[in-house]
């Protein structure tokens, strides 16, 4: 319990400091505030790790008048996401120390990023619907900060639409999510999830089931982003500094596709499956979209944001699939989009500030000539991106269209196979897009002009990362083998 | 003791006494010793003080709901006039803690009063506070009209004794408001007395005409009269069009009565007609449930056009009272309780606004302290006070860290959607949108690092002395004291919202 408690007070209260001490009459220098911001995530990764290995369980009165209750506990489905949540907030510290943040005080920036850790780590653990939802908001006003502050600050009018535009989106994606959380709590009695997975939407009508069924997924389809309601995403991408990229790409939209597994797919099994067809189109439709995009776009970052639309895709498929090998390859395409845009977004992010800007239409030095280290680990990030066996990006993807291929019985199997022959074309423009770009940038002679490669701080994530690629590619298990049970839970019944 | 008419327990009575008696100490004092200032402020304060320390025995701080204390009863066990319960209580102890703090704002301002204002505009405060209370624990026609009316009348003047042009305008448009209303209130008693044959807003009144279907009619139409006569005093759309003028003409801690008291004193009234109904079974109120939706449609469109702060503010309080009376478009006891909640959580948060606001004015002057342009750069300049408005701002817009804002929200949507108003709660949702894109349009300008070309040159601060220190001296300690209380009460109540949503009582 002290474990729970102590990985969420540490980025609290470092993040409330470090906002607080970055005023005044003498603020937190830039390297104070990222020396303390390292410590605290360094103790918090301690904690979660420690948390993930104990599986502490949390139960305490938080509210009673509304019958909230602060319950918290890890299990093998947040477990992944808890650990990739707290490594890549070390890791956006340890980038942030060699490319420092512009914009404002650097104290408030790092605060911020404690705070959306906070966020994203409570929303990992929470075990009560309402304080899913209430973690959920934690992450927006942090993160809207670290857009409209700390962002590309070349277009002040584009930097205020893209940072507006994330919170309001969000904001009415969480609060139709909140609608259903309530419809969801008030027809089932109890708000605890584990209560609401176990009931398996027993007891409730299918009507009913689907209404809210809708209003949840709607909801979290605004966060996951699922087209077309993905039209937050490149703006916010392109505009928010490295770090803000990396947690937004990386760990928010991850909160989505929990979301959908928490709060519809367990506890509603029929809502969700007369959904699930939709939904499926839709993950599809967002494959194509977001490949076809990426074809012709010629800012960096929005390339990549918009390669994340067509990733989640495949997570949307994989979750329609309602079988238990969709669900765990949702979950694993999860993870490793977390570690691939992750990396690419550092490498863009840095690449950018090298660059002064993103657009890829600009001649420039070629990365191998230049900045070998960089190159290599954008080729690892574009292989990885565009599922090459061998890489993290690979099983997801594989394993999304293989459960789509064979769904559950209640699924129509012609529209399914149909949505799996179409994803494999997205897959096929995914390796088009992949390599235009690195012939543009990474391929070529030219060596002027001159930029520095990577080192330090900058070199060691992107090390660690690349090495995550691999690792995971190799031995998908790491993860799989931890989601399996819990995922064969809630799948026991919709497989039937 | 048996031939009394009514029982009379003064103690219970305490909370509408105290302020009652404080405004007539203050007159009397006023004829005896002339010019006095601070002694009226004293004097004022104690009274309110000792009002509230006498609603706490009545919280529902870990008490057994429904357990109710009752005074002014008719003899023989008959129905009592004034009740006081866990939400009574509360919204009584919000009251008058409001007033206190409107009182520490005006404070500093009484300077600029003639000689002599001192005791009218203290007095007249506390009348007002007195009428909110009393309205909150009134159960009968009379008290119930009248209370409302004393809570409103002192405000027309408050708004007018000013004297500037912007301030007669509010004034006037207020009166024309608050005659109106009266006239809907009065006409909504009649139409009670007539459906129920009862001269009690009381839930036992209400049963009494359940036999009768053709009665039913008339109760209903008594209901939506008397909500159409408190939503001129809660701000709701259409009966809305006062709200700004009088706003933005009256001096800021009176806006900030307006904004608080006012409120309190308009749903304590509807809560003691919803609550009579309540146990009726009655189908969901269409009426409130549009008046809402409109409102806070209205309000948020509205407040994002808005270039002055006290204007902002304005029309958020539309938004807001929408959002207030949300929950009661289901006629429920818990909804009671939500709908109390939010107001709980939209005085504080307001308050905190408007307290920031008052010692801006103190730093900064009347002119920029109004104008929302000229937060640029806040956060830089003072961060103390920032902060504190950031906090209040998202309180308002019901986000973290403002969690006291976000539980609000949750329980205000928690009755929309236990009645299945499926349409009206995706109206909340989008609303919940605007109002977040209003309150961040504010916040992103204090955030922003102000223009270094149109900075003006900061006064000398002698050496040793830290800005913030500078700051904090210009500033009247009384306006300090209302920053501070309402700041530490928003942040302790969003870390255990249990503090302030336990005082309802379950």
């Amino acid at each position: 319990m002290i474990l729970l408690f102590a990985a969420l007070a540490i980025p609290a209260v470092a993040g409330t400091a470090l906002i607080l001490s970055g005023r005044g009459s003498r603020p937190l220098s830039g390297g104070n505030a990222n020396m303390l911001s390292l410590v605290a995530s360094l103790a918090t990764a301690a904690f979660v790790l420690a948390a993930v290995i104990a599986r502490p369980v949390v139960d305490q009165q938080w509210l009673p008048s509304l019958g909230i209750r602060l319950q918290f506990a890890v299990d093998g489905i947040s477990a992944p996401l808890l650990i990739l949540t707290a490594a890549l907030s070390v890791a956006v510290v340890v980038h942030a120390g060699s490319r420092p943040p512009h914009g404002g005080s650097p104290a408030t920036f790092y605060g911020c990023l404690q705070l959306v850790e906070l966020g994203a780590l409570a929303t990992f653990f929470a075990r009560d619907a309402i304080i899913f939802y209430v973690s959920f908001e934690i992450v927006l006003i942090p993160m809207w900060v670290l857009i409209s502050r700390y962002g590309d600050s070349r277009d002040l009018v584009a930097r205020a639409d893209a940072s507006g535009r994330f919170v309001l989106f969000t904001v009415l994606g969480s609060t139709l999510m909140l609608i259903g959380i309530l419809a969801l709590v008030q027809a089932s009695g109890t708000a605890s999830l584990d209560a609401l997975a176990a009931s398996r939407g027993a007891g409730l009508e299918r009507h009913t089931q689907i209404i809210i069924a809708a209003l949840l997924l709607v909801g979290l389809s605004i966060k996951i982003p699922v087209f077309p309601l993905h039209t937050w995403l490149p703006p916010a991408h392109t505009i928010a500094p490295t770090a803000g990229s990396v947690m937004l790409a990386a760990v928010l939209l991850k909160m989505g596709t929990y979301g959908v597994v928490r709060l519809v797919i367990a506890p509603l099994p029929i809502g969700f499956g007369a959904l699930a067809p939709a939904f499926a189109i839709l993950g599809v439709a967002g494959i194509i979209w977001g490949g076809l995009a990426c074809l012709v776009e010629n800012d960096l970052k929005r390339l990549i944001a918009y390669s994340s639309v067509a990733h989640m895709g495949f997570v949307v498929l994989g979750l329609s699939s309602g079988t238990t090998v969709g669900l765990q390859a949702a979950l694993f395409a999860n993870i490793a989009h977390g570690v691939v845009s992750a990396l690419l977004f550092f490498l863009v992010g840095g690449l950018k500030e090298r660059w002064g800007s993103a657009d890829l239409a600009t001649a420039r030095a070629a990365l191998r000539e230049v900045s070998p280290r960089l190159g290599f680990a954008l080729i690892v990030g574009f292989a990885a991106s565009l599922g090459l066996p061998g890489l993290v990006g690979f099983w997801g993807e594989f394993l999304a269209m293989y459960s789509a291929w064979n769904p559950a019985p209640d699924r129509p199997l012609l529209l399914m196979r149909v949505l799996v022959v179409v994803a494999v074309l997205g897959a096929g423009v995914a390796a088009g897009y992949s390599l235009r770009v690195l012939r543009l940038i990474w391929s070529g002679d030219r060596t002027t002009p001159a930029h520095t490669d990577a080192r330090g701080g900058e070199w060691s994530v992107l090390a660690v990362l690349v090495c995550s690629v691999l690792v995971l590619g190799v031995a998908p298990g790491l993860v799989l083998n931890s989601t399996a049970k819990d995922v064969a839970a809630i799948t026991a019944e919709v497989s039937r | 003791m048996s031939q009394a008419v009514v029982s009379v327990n003064a103690g219970l009575l305490l909370p509408v006494l105290a302020p009652a008696a404080g405004a007539a100490i203050i007159l009397v004092t006023d004829v005896v010793v002339q010019h006095l200032r601070r002694t009226h402020y004293v004097i004022a304060l104690l009274s309110l003080l000792v009002g509230a320390a006498a609603t706490v025995a009545g919280l529902g701080l870990g008490r057994v709901a429904g357990e109710a204390r009752r005074t002014l009863c008719l003899p023989d066990g008959g129905q009592c006039m004034y009740v006081a319960d866990s939400v009574t209580s509360t919204l009584q102890l919000a009251a008058l803690l409001t007033a206190a703090l409107t009182l520490l704002l005006s404070w500093p301002d009484d300077k600029l009063e003639s000689p002599g204002g001192t005791a009218v505009i203290v007095s007249l405060v506390l009348a007002a506070t007195a009428g909110a209370t009393a309205v909150a624990g009134a159960r009968d026609l009379g008290t119930w009209l009248v209370a409302l009316e004393l809570a409103t009348l002192p405000t027309v003047a408050l708004v007018a004794l000013r004297g500037a042009r912007s301030a007669i305008s509010g004034a006037v448009a207020l009166l024309t408001a608050a005659l109106v209303s009266f006239g809907l209130l009065a006409l909504a008693a009649g139409l009670w007395y007539t459906a129920t044959g009862s001269g009690f807003l009381t839930p036992v009144a209400a049963l009494a005409m359940v036999g009768d279907p053709t009665r039913r009619p008339i109760l209903v139409l008594a209901v939506v009269v008397a909500i159409a006569g408190i939503g001129f005093k809660l701000s709701l759309v259409p009966f809305h069009a006062w709200t700004p003028e009088a706003y933005d003409g009256a001096p800021l801690p009176i806006a900030a009565f307006l904004a608080g008291v006012s409120k309190i004193a308009a749903l304590a009234a509807l809560l003691v007609m919803i609550r009579a109904i309540a146990p009726l079974g009655a189908p969901p109120l269409a009426a409130i449930a549009i008046v809402s939706a409109v409102s806070m449609t209205l309000g948020n469109i509205m407040a994002l056009r808005q270039n002055g702060v006290i204007r902002l503010l304005a029309w958020s309080t539309v938004a807001q009272a929408g959002w207030v009376v949300l929950p009661l478009a289901a006629v429920s006891s818990s909804a009671v309780h939500a709908s109390g909640a939010y107001l709980l959580a939209y005085v504080l948060a307001t308050l905190l606004a408007f307290a920031v606001i008052a010692a801006l004015v103190q730093i900064r002057g009347a002119a920029r302290a109004r104008d929302l342009a000229q937060y640029r750069g806040l956060l830089g300049d003072h961060p103390i006070l920032a902060s504190a408005l950031a906090l209040a701002l998202l309180s308002l817009a019901g986000l973290p860290p403002g969690i006291l804002g976000l539980v609000a929200k949750v329980a205000a949507l928690r009755p929309v959607v236990d009645s299945e108003l499926w349409l009206l709660a995706v109206i909340a949702a989008f609303n919940a949108v605007l109002g977040v894109a209003v309150y961040l349009r504010w916040l992103l300008v204090v955030i922003s690092t102000s223009d270094p070309a149109a900075k003006v040159p900061a006064p000398a601060v002698p050496d040793g002395v830290s800005p913030v220190a500078a700051t904090v001296a210009r500033v009247h300690p009384a306006t300090l004291v209302a920053v501070g209380f309402t700041a530490v009460a928003l942040v302790v109540t969003s870390l255990s919202p249990q503090t302030l949503v336990g005082m309802l009582g379950i």
